[in-house]
């Protein structure tokens, strides 16, 4: 039984908090999120059942309760529902800061936070990636050549020919395509796309291929792309090695 | 021959001038090939080595604007800087100018550099600057470029073979680092053609056998001994079963092309050997083969010409305080902090070379004041954040790129330098060595490191007897 349906099945047991548990059913995520401690320690703050007997799981909550901090309700005290949530609340709140007051937290994040901000709106005006290795000249740390490294050059060489691949077997490869057409589905020209004039008809013949066969869209990328990038996936498929010709055949 | 040839007096006195002591440009630093599809760059950044010969002039000449070249230099471009440094892209271009840039990145760059004084090392095991990258941030004992046993230049040809582990030039090239189409080019080109070479270089090997089994047979048998291999004597049909024979050991048949080809050694890189490093782990250090089968050979010697210090243990004597535990510490520009949303790391800038921030449990790793300087950017601060390093030592990659290795600088290390530049007063007042900055500004200009320092041992007494040439982790279990 896991730790969350054995929650729900521990408020079951106590009839006067029925409603409570229904809500906490209804937004089991909600709770989790806010709260960084296990279910279990969480509950804590409820006041235990008097009806409850030591073989159901109310009991070890009332024991549970027995070593808890000042700063909790007593367990004689009885709460609404609505208060009972709202001391998880307090509680999943106080745990989220750790160490000193709430108040000292919230300023520091803030400050914290302003700073990472101002990092970011600096940062973006300086968009050269220094790598180890680099060499820099106080000319390199210039406005003027910041500019440079914030426009996209077009490619030098020529990549088809140093990745060795034969693009007219490649009219399956989406994501090589997508690097070869434009948002609206046009081929790339060949200024834009570096390729030398051989490689640039063949991209071209596979980029028509996969749409005269209509496995591939003429107006936008392939939608399994689009998919792949909303959930953060890598653009190609790694090849599996299961995936031999002979389990094909056989 | 040109040499041999008498040389006229015109020619003898080209030969002489300072026109002829400009080497050929080299070629510039490869770029990513593999990133070439989308690159964002810059052609007049300044490159990660240099590419043509920096030249200077006394500065009554250079008032004449006499650079020793063709003709004078504009004096409203070449005086004004402080350095006298050009470079001189061609001598005598189409249109009649001489066409010069500044060469000042690069040579104040050596000069800083040399600033430093640290020695250059053989590259240590698997610098990966997005992997754990253990090996070259632990300290761990180095080797440098000048030891003896892998310090070769000239290479007798009969014993390439045998020092494949120890030179680091080689005439073929490293498979891992070509891409796929290079690849396909380089056989089709350099490899396809020499294919009667190769069973000829076969049948010496053969030969070569043949002979040892002779060799052997007629010492059993207490007859004259053979003397010669002869390749000739070597039959078709078995120069047909060796290469079967080949075919079905793939390591052999990997070795023999290697020595035909001269190929760099391959390993693969050690890279994550330390993430499964625990108490009860343990760790052996073994010897590992060449230390450029993981990385690739370098373009230069591995050196680069940089450093000519053998090693780092050397004292230094401070004029009050007498011999110093540690060399003096730098100060190195933040010239990124480290942004964990887009994973960028932090960049230091260490007399011109970018590199790591410190690796390990040091000051600047740890959460707090601290590692401010690294983790915010300060748009208050004048002159940018900086932070006081230990310059360990150096290495050049495959790439020729300097790889600088750093480390925390020592509090105490830190207000002796300082004091030296006049700008903190220590002597005789031990409370301020003790005390701790607590101001946010001096926080983020300058940081402690209250983690051990320890400086790296290298070449020293104690690496000698282990014979090792390279380090390597490898965790094993506990027994």
């Amino acid at each position: 039984m896991s730790s969350r349906q054995w929650l729900t099945s521990a408020l079951r047991q106590i009839p006067s908090r029925a409603g409570l548990s229904q809500q906490l059913q209804q937004q089991p995520c909600t709770a989790k999120h806010l709260s960084t401690s296990a279910p279990a320690a969480a509950l804590k703050h409820f006041p235990s059942s008097p009806r409850s007997s030591t073989a159901n799981p109310g009991a070890q909550l009332s024991s549970l309760l027995e070593d808890d901090d000042s700063a909790t309700p007593s367990p004689a005290t009885q709460l609404s529902s609505t208060a009972a949530l709202q001391n998880i609340y307090n509680q999943s709140s106080n745990q989220w800061g750790r160490g000193g007051t709430r108040t000292t937290n919230q300023r520091f994040s803030a400050t914290d936070l302003r700073q990472s901000e101002q990092t970011k709106a600096y940062m973006d005006q300086m968009p050269r990636r220094w790598q180890a290795g680099d060499l820099y000249a106080p000319r390199d740390l210039s406005p003027a050549e910041m500019r440079k490294w914030h426009r996209r050059q077009k490619p030098k060489g020529d990549i088809i020919d140093v990745l060795g691949v034969s693009p007219l077997d490649n009219y399956r490869n989406f994501s090589l395509i997508a690097d070869f057409i434009t948002p609206f589905g046009r081929i790339k020209h060949s200024s834009d796309t570096g390729l030398r004039p051989v490689n640039q008809r063949k991209i071209a013949k596979t980029v028509r291929r996969a749409i005269g066969l209509g496995i591939h869209p003429s107006v936008h990328k392939h939608p399994e792309l689009l998919v792949r990038a909303s959930r953060n996936l890598p653009q190609a498929n790694i090849a599996k090695k299961t995936d031999s010709p002979r389990s094909i055949l056989g | 021959m040109a040499s041999v040839r008498s040389v006229s007096p015109g020619g003898a006195l080209l030969r002489a001038s300072r026109l002829f002591s400009l080497p050929q440009p080299i070629p510039p630093p490869p770029g990513n090939q593999a990133n070439s599809g989308s690159n964002h760059n810059s052609d007049s950044a300044t490159l990660a080595f240099p590419t043509h010969q920096v030249i200077t002039t006394m500065s009554s000449s250079r008032k004449r604007g006499d650079w020793g070249l063709k003709r004078p230099l504009p004096l409203k471009s070449t005086t004004k800087s402080t350095n006298a440094m050009l470079r001189i892209r061609q001598i005598d271009s189409i249109e009649q100018v001489t066409d010069y840039s500044s060469g000042a990145d690069h040579g104040l760059s050596l000069r800083k550099f040399q600033e430093l004084n640290i020695p250059v090392t053989v590259p240590p095991a698997a610098v990966d600057s997005y992997s754990i990258r253990p090996a070259s941030r632990m300290n761990l004992p180095q080797r440098s470029a000048f030891e003896e046993d892998g310090d070769f230049t000239a290479i007798d040809p009969q014993k390439a073979a045998a020092m494949q582990d120890k030179r680091w030039k080689f005439t073929g090239p490293w498979l891992a680092g070509m891409t796929q189409g290079a690849f396909n080019k380089w056989v089709a080109k350099n490899v396809k053609p020499r294919r009667p070479e190769f069973l000829q270089f076969l049948k010496n090997k053969i030969a070569q056998e043949n002979l040892q089994t002779a060799l052997l047979k007629a010492q059993e048998n207490g007859e004259t001994l053979p003397t010669t291999a002869d390749p000739a004597s070597v039959t078709d049909e078995q120069l047909t079963d060796y290469l079967r024979k080949l075919r079905n050991d793939n390591q052999q048949l990997y070795e023999l092309v290697g020595q035909f080809l001269d190929l760099a050694p391959l390993n693969p890189p050690t890279s994550d050997a330390l993430a499964q490093l625990n108490p009860t782990t343990h760790v052996t250090l073994t010897q590992s083969g060449s230390p450029y089968a993981e990385r690739g050979p370098p373009i230069t010697h591995p050196s680069a010409g940089l450093s000519y210090l053998k090693t780092s243990m050397y004292l230094d004597n401070h004029p009050l305080y007498g011999p110093q535990r540690s060399h003096p510490p730098v100060q190195a520009r933040v010239m990124n902090p480290r942004r964990s949303t887009i994973n960028v790391q932090a960049r230091i800038g260490l007399a011109g070379f970018v590199t790591d921030s410190p690796y390990g449990d040091t000051a600047s790793n740890s959460r707090g004041q601290g590692s401010r300087a690294l983790d915010k950017f300060d748009p208050e601060l004048v002159g940018g954040a900086k932070i006081w390093v230990q310059p360990h030592s150096a290495s050049v990659d495959a790439r020729g790129r300097i790889k600088l290795n750093v480390g925390d600088a020592k509090e105490e290390d830190r207000l002796v330098a300082l004091e030296l530049l006049g700008e903190e007063k220590i002597f005789g007042e031990l409370k301020k060595v003790e005390a701790k900055p607590s101001a946010a500004a001096d926080l983020r200009n300058t940081y402690r490191s209250n983690g051990a320092y320890k400086s790296t041992r290298m070449s020293s007494s104690d690496g000698y007897g282990v014979g090792t040439l390279q380090f390597r982790y490898r965790p094993s279990q506990p027994q």
